[in-house]
């Protein structure tokens, strides 16, 4: 069949794309870049447009951060695990929080049950903190506090309260709080959470703002197009909507009118990006989107600092891309989608784990996931030269080609009022699951071939994997910590700092200055969030589920 | 005889939402009724099953805490005397615990990547 198509001159599909849609020519020449001018579109790396890196020596003078992302049980079992993954060689953590803390609620509350230890790690108070990291130098290494936006600023609080009590100066703290609202909203099947987006806007950037003075070195936002690309968005919609949302929270700071410029602010911006199965367009996509922002910083905001205009960011390979049947092939892809994730010039990298189709990874799979990267740091050479790609006639064609598609979707969002207004409008939910119905037919059809899943089937896979379980007795263990916690700490001080909270939050005043109070006289995630968050639900009700029914239509 | 009605959930606070929606979309396109209730505890979807009178009960779970959360659903099913509706399941289950499903009462269960047609099909014939 193929020998006669070689012979006939014939292909084996009639159209040929990549994973979002983009049609792909047989070949590609001079003639796709002949628009290219090389000092406008590219430059050296570490110079506007930033397209072929942020940096002048790139992998040459730093590799990318090992950044794994991880939390399981308890406090102490993440703690065993940190210290697995850094003698291992990470040298990054990101912290994996449990359902029930990123919504705001502690271990002892009715509205946790069923939801301690699920999905990550615990974390309720300044002592949870405490106890993970106990041993670990966070002086010498950066952690990602990954959180959703009911929690930004507590959970922030409390890691940047530990550094302050181990003496290391605000001002040295290295790491990043991902809480992007903008990502949350996107992503979150908590559809009708009352809380106004507009208040979780308003707290992300209290955060932002009080960084930018207090703790420079840290990063209080992430923006985080992951979320949502793993839900259903595509590659160019992914990186449109990075940037209309990193947008919103610049008008969101500006509006405040406090004196602060987009110097003052956004060069601690970072982002987090996926890296899904589509080599040549996740490289594209991560260029595109260097290019993007510093046109935008530079057209609407008028940066002045090259650190507003760079765009920095962390990758994780895709999720979603990973197969519940012969999960081991979940190796392979990972491998890929890191190898793209260089080549694209990612600042910090997670490698998921063949088994996060199944469980939580192993310790047997996150080992492997680490080993993936240094393979890919210390074996490769893909390390030796920055933005290899740059002047593929294919590559920079479709750098082009993502790029204006991710700004007509940019100007979309823009359309109907900002990413927050579009959210609030159910425009942005109504676009992601769009997406991912089509991926889904396209799977069904056979059109996206998924080995293992619609090709290759086995009835049986002949290797057996091991899987996690977590502790079956985590809240009734949490719920005792909780309990014991509450008895032990100097709760006078516990109610003044959350009357100086609440005295803020009224006020419109930043709330972290008395955040920070509040945690170091280890009030409670759920104390805290009764005050910033579930007081500003519209309904008045504590839980989050009212309302939440609707006819799929 | 009218529409299959179907209720879709999903356990608790998890937020992946992706399978649950295109699964429910998938129902509706092949002429059902879907009330989608997103992230719920398994009270308020045995409740809202009886008020509805929903013909099947659909849970997408991508949280590793299915096991007590079907216990606890199968169980509050029977006490209302809603055990007969069809209870389908999709998403992630460890395979060792597949088998365990069938025994606390669940009908079907459809893991990651399976064909969409046949979760139709499947529905189709089981509700008479």
């Amino acid at each position: 069949m193929e020998k006669s198509n070689i012979a006939k001159g014939k292909e084996r599909k009639e159209v040929f794309t990549t994973s979002s849609g983009i049609p792909i020519k047989r070949i590609y020449t001079p003639e796709d870049v002949a628009d290219l001018d090389y000092n406008r579109d590219l430059g050296p790396s570490g110079e506007d447009p930033y397209t072929r890196g942020i940096y002048p020596t790139m992998y040459r003078g730093k590799l990318w951060t090992i950044r794994q992302f991880g939390g399981l049980n308890a406090a102490e079992a993440t703690n065993d695990r940190y210290k697995l993954m850094y003698q291992m060689g990470v040298t990054g953590f990101a912290i994996a929080i449990d359902d029930a803390s990123l919504i705001g609620f502690d271990p002892d509350s009715p509205e946790a049950e069923g939801e301690v230890g699920v999905g990550g790690v615990s974390v309720f108070s300044l002592k949870d903190m405490e106890d993970m990291f106990d041993g670990l130098p966070i002086d010498k290494i950066s952690t990602a506090v990954i959180q959703a936006i009911n929690t930004t600023c507590p959970h922030t609080a409390m890691y940047l309260a530990l550094a302050e009590n181990r003496g290391i100066d605000l001002r040295d703290v290295d790491g990043t709080t991902e809480g992007d609202p903008c990502s949350f909203g996107g992503c979150s099947d908590l559809k009708a959470n009352p809380a106004p987006v507009r208040q979780l806007m308003r707290l992300c950037g209290d955060l932002v703002e009080w960084c930018a003075i207090n703790a420079p070195k840290w990063h209080p936002v992430s923006f985080t197009s992951y979320n949502y690309r793993e839900a259903g968005v595509n590659a160019y919609q992914e990186i449109g909507g990075l940037v209309a949302s990193a947008v919103d929270l610049i008008e969101e700071v500006l509006s405040r009118d406090r004196g602060l410029t987009v110097d003052d602010f956004v060069p601690h911006y970072t982002f987090h990006l996926a890296s899904h199965n589509d080599f040549f367009e996740e490289i594209a996509k991560m260029r595109a989107a260097r290019r993007m922002w510093c046109k935008i910083m530079t057209e609407r905001y008028d940066a002045k600092d090259p650190r507003t205009k760079m765009l920095r960011f962390h990758v994780q390979t895709s999720g979603s891309t990973l197969t519940y049947q012969q999960p081991i092939n979940n190796a392979i892809r990972v491998a890929y989608q890191s190898l793209a994730a260089a080549l694209g010039g990612v600042q910090s990298l997670h490698a998921c784990s063949y088994d996060e189709a199944l469980c939580i990874p192993t310790e047997e799979a996150v080992t492997l996931s680490i080993r993936t990267q240094q393979i890919l740091q210390n074996e490769s050479n893909v390390t030796n030269t920055i933005d290899p790609l740059a002047g593929s006639y294919y590559v920079e064609s479709l750098t082009n080609e993502v790029e204006k598609r991710a700004m007509d979707f940019f100007h979309q969002i823009e359309d109907h009022g900002g990413w927050t207004k579009a959210l609030e409008l159910g425009w942005l939910r109504q676009q992601t699951e769009k997406e991912a119905i089509k991926y889904e037919e396209e799977i069904r059809t056979g059109k996206r071939r998924i080995v293992g899943v619609n090709c290759f089937q086995m009835e049986e896979d002949p290797s057996k994997i091991t899987y996690f379980r977590p502790d079956p007795e985590i809240y009734k263990k949490q719920k005792a910590r909780a309990e014991k916690l509450k008895e032990e700490r100097d709760n006078d001080k516990v109610e003044e700092t959350l009357n100086e909270l609440r005295d803020a939050d009224d006020s419109g005043e930043n709330v972290m200055p008395a955040m920070m109070k509040a945690v170091k006289a280890y009030a409670t995630l759920e104390e805290m969030t009764d005050v910033t968050v579930r007081r500003h639900f519209a309904s008045g009700t504590k839980s989050i589920f009212s309302h939440l029914s609707r006819m799929i239509e | 005889m009218g529409k299959i009605r179907v209720l879709m959930a999903k356990p608790g606070y998890d937020s992946h939402f992706r399978g649950a929606v295109v699964v429910a979309t998938t129902l509706r396109n092949a002429g059902m009724e879907v009330i989608y209730l997103g992230g719920q505890q398994p009270s308020e979807v045995a409740n809202t099953a009886l008020q509805e009178d929903v013909d099947v009960i659909g849970i997408s779970t991508l949280s590793s805490t299915y096991m007590e959360y079907l216990t606890e659903l199968t169980s509050l099913l029977k006490n209302k005397g809603i055990a007969e509706k069809l209870l389908v399941v999709g998403g992630v289950v460890i395979p060792d615990d597949v088998p365990k499903l069938k025994e606390m009462g669940v009908d079907g269960y459809f893991p990651p990547g399976s064909d969409l047609v046949s979760i139709v099909d499947y529905i189709r014939n089981g509700v008479k």
